[in-house]
């Protein structure tokens, strides 16, 4: 299982993201944040659970990438 | 320029402390970012949305300018954020927009929002100057012009009247004082290059501050350099040229600092404000600028230079990796109640100690960032000398105390 968590609030719109894992990501066009799709939010943090280990290297890649380090991406 | 035909000091504002600071101590503009599309777009040093009308009510009450940071590179994701940004700045009553991108300028100017181009535009010469007079009233020029140059755009602004979108002559502006980097204009690759944190984007993560060697990989010689910090320079300070800054033409002198305390703000802008007074009132003199020059060396800086202005081939680089302040603040205690009849605030002791005669710093969101000697004071309801961890002072203060407020010790760096 992999549990991804964006802590939107601190995005600078980027784009990275999105780049490296476009399974994930997307760039709102309302507030020019990134969207980790098909999340749920609580406090600011969005966070998703998935099956699918495949998605594992390019959401790390994401994470790494991002210059605010608001992607954690955790394999349980 | 102001009313009154003074330069116009501009304050850096990275959240209410550093805004009220700036108030206190007499500028005449602030700019600030909201949110995440300008060059400073990490969260704890901008405003949200909601906050442009407080922090318009505040300038206004003192009749003091407003200017909105819209100035990264744009991409297609962020035009709308611009829209609305922009449209809520208008409904705010913001007096004008700092803008870079195209996107931005027009979508400002379809509102009917002043428009000032950034410094990240690279304005070098009269021509560009005419081009962007067509959308905005002032002009930062960039910031490796000399001082003859600046001159000589002016000069040609009042003699082909040139003007911006209101009908008066374009203003210029230049940065007076606080950091430079190495890239041309800030438009910087390095930090992308290393961290993915784009400059351009507000993400500049900082690395030229550090001390880098040079080495050749044919033979692997390592070359000798004087000072390591190569692609560090000193903090521009021109204070002890702001009569030739006026001369040239300058309206509007930026302060650099949207990163920086509340009392850097506080303390910088009350220098500008004296010399850019003493300049209009004849009283501009050495001793006056060696006094300026004391304090503000006691607030951040890599050490000072005169910037590009004075015609200087190459950059003075800092010989360390962080500030040279003669003085730091240290964290002791948090404001608990304020006594409005007698004026004493109440504060509780939470690390080191306080003596009578220490100067402390108070901050606050409202309070912004005061400054005072602790003439007397009560240590846990009894007249006291010092005051130690756990301990419940009060001191009488000429200003109001708010339970958001902090109190630090200053004292000097070694």
């Amino acid at each position: 299982m992999i549990i991804i968590t964006l802590q939107r609030p601190k995005c600078i719109g980027c784009n990275y993201c999105v780049e490296l894992a476009p399974a994930q990501f997307q760039m709102s066009k309302k507030d020019g944040k990134a969207v980790l799709l098909h999340s749920v939010e609580k406090k600011g943090f969005h966070t998703i659970k998935l099956a699918d280990e495949n998605i594992l290297e390019a959401t790390l890649k994401a994470s790494e990438a991002c210059p605010t380090k608001i992607i954690s991406v955790k394999q349980t | 320029m102001t009313k009154d035909g003074k330069i116009e000091l501009m304050a850096p504002a990275g959240n209410f402390e550093s805004l009220q600071a700036a108030l206190d101590n007499g500028c005449d503009s602030v700019y600030f970012g909201v949110e995440q599309l300008n060059m400073r777009a990490r969260a704890s040093i901008n405003f949200e949305m909601n906050d442009l009308p407080e922090i318009s009510r505040r300038c206004k009450e003192k009749g003091v300018r407003t200017y909105l940071t819209l100035n990264t590179i744009i991409y297609d994701h962020d035009l709308t954020i611009i829209k609305t940004l922009l449209q809520k700045a208008k409904e705010a009553d913001i007096t004008a927009v700092i803008a870079m991108d195209q996107a931005v300028i027009m979508v400002a100017r379809s509102l009917g929002i002043e428009v000032h181009i950034s410094t990240q535009i690279n304005i070098t010469n009269i021509e560009t100057a005419k081009f962007y007079a067509m959308f905005a009233d002032t002009i930062v020029l960039s910031r490796e012009l000399s001082l003859r140059q600046v001159k000589k755009i002016y000069e040609q602004i009042v003699k082909d009247q040139i003007k911006g979108p209101s009908g008066n002559l374009i203003e210029i502006e230049i940065f007076g004082h606080g950091a430079l980097c190495m890239a041309v204009s800030g438009k910087c690759y390095m930090s992308l290059h290393a961290f993915n944190s784009s400059a351009n984007r507000g993400a500049c993560k900082q690395n030229c501050r550090k001390p880098y060697k040079v080495i050749d990989q044919e033979t692997g010689f390592e070359m000798e350099i004087d000072n390591e910090y190569i692609m560090s320079p000193q903090d521009l300070c021109t204070i002890d040229f702001l009569d030739k800054i006026k001369d040239a033409g300058v309206k509007v002198l930026k302060l650099e600092g949207r990163g920086r305390a509340p009392e850097y703000v506080a303390k910088v802008v009350k220098c500008y404000r004296e010399a850019i007074d003493s300049l209009e009132d004849g009283t501009y003199s050495k001793e006056k600028v060696n006094d300026w020059m004391n304090e503000l060396e006691k607030v951040y800086n890599r050490g000072f230079w005169s910037g590009y202005y004075l015609g200087q081939k190459l950059g003075a680089w800092s010989d360390g990796p962080g500030s040279q302040a003669t003085q730091k603040k240290v964290y002791i205690a948090k404001g608990m109640h304020f006594y409005p009849k007698a004026m004493i605030g109440e504060f509780k002791m939470e690390a080191y100690d306080l003596k009578v005669g220490d100067t402390i710093l108070i901050t606050g969101p409202t309070t912004g960032a005061q400054e005072l000697i602790v003439e007397e004071m009560f240590v846990n309801d009894q007249k006291g000398e010092k005051a130690q961890k756990g301990d419940l002072i009060t001191i009488k203060f000429p200003f109001r105390i708010r339970p958001s407020d902090k109190l630090y010790k200053i004292v000097e760096n070694s």
